[in-house]
């Protein structure tokens, strides 16, 4: 592929591509921290893989070296990792598991349908323009969506520029795991889960978040009176 | 890193806390000296599982809600594969 009659893409310029740029995939996007020779090697093994898997029909094989590359890439941020602490906030439940009210709280954007945060103003904002805006995300305070527990699953939505939403598109509960702590709750495992779960988008303004958010939803969790509290981040 | 901050608000105000995270954020609780953390071997934007593997889903939270008996800090790995195998 070229960019111009005159430029042949290298295979740097190919993965960047996948951030943001002509071929954005948040699936893929961590391909720009590989270097050139990492790349060639990552989708080499993709490549065969896929092969293999033609054949045997097993993507065993092929999803760790995915996942190998994926976390691989990862790393590399570990360098500018800005926020590390000597100190462990560690608290004992007060109750057993079976008492407990357990709250949800997840950065997967997730939110119900008719109740859209409408970020920046912008209504009916598409996962398109979330991934076009994620500059503007990063650079502003998250807000936080209520979810009641009950909530039908059909009118959950899921909007979040920074990883890849088809999955908790599909199904709520590989982000959002409703229906296994509902599940829960009917059974005994916990003794409920609190009314609201709550989401948010987590590509978001961490100085912000940190310092004047985080705190403010810690304490909505202290006026629900939970006993516990479920984190999934994205 | 952003529920980073926020597991560790929530613990300072006094609620027990455990976090989900993918493989590709395992190094993150020790960094952020976080209390409780389960790392499943998931691709991003599938912490809990696959879509629509509920047997997983449930292990995974399940495994997760068995940090709250620990009387210590702890992070433990999820074992793979990724998808449950019946």
């Amino acid at each position: 592929m070229t960019n111009s009659e005159d430029h042949v893409e290298t295979l740097d310029e190919f993965a960047m591509s996948f951030f943001y740029g002509s071929r954005s995939d948040t699936g893929l996007k961590f391909m720009k921290d590989l270097t050139e020779s990492e790349v060639g090697d990552f989708l080499t093994e993709m490549l065969t893989g896929v092969a293999a898997a033609i054949d045997d029909g097993n993507v065993t094989g092929l999803t760790e070296r995915f996942l190998h590359w994926q976390k691989h890439a990862y790393l590399g941020h570990l360098g500018k990792f800005r926020f590390q602490y000597d100190d462990v906030p560690f608290v004992k439940p007060s109750k057993p598991l079976a008492d407990s009210r357990v709250a949800l709280l997840t950065s997967s954007g997730h939110f119900v349908q008719g109740d859209d945060p409408e970020p920046f103003g912008v209504k009916d904002m598409t996962q398109q323009e979330a991934e076009n805006r994620i500059i503007e995300f990063v650079g502003s305070d998250p807000s936080l969506s209520a979810i009641p527990v009950d909530t039908p699953g059909a009118n959950i939505r899921v909007r979040h520029g920074g990883y890849p939403v088809g999955p908790a598109t599909q199904d709520h509960n590989v982000a959002l795991p409703l229906d296994v702590l509902n599940t829960m709750a009917q059974t005994g495992v916990i003794g409920e889960v609190s009314a609201n779960a709550y989401s948010f988008v987590g590509a978001t303004s961490q100085i912000g978040l940190r310092k004047k958010i985080a705190p403010q939803w810690a304490q909505q969790l202290v006026d629900d009176e939970v006993d516990l509290a479920l984190l999934i981040p994205l | 890193m952003s529920v980073g901050h926020v597991q560790r608000a929530i613990e300072t105000g006094g609620i027990s806390t455990v976090s989900i995270m993918v493989e590709s954020f395992a190094h993150i609780p020790g960094l952020m000296n976080l209390p409780r953390t389960l790392v499943t071997p998931h691709p991003m934007g599938r912490p809990t599982g696959a879509p629509h593997d509920v047997k997983r889903q449930s292990e995974v939270v399940a495994a997760a809600l068995d940090l709250f008996t620990s009387n210590d800090q702890v992070h433990r790995t999820f074992p793979g594969p990724y998808r449950s195998v019946d």
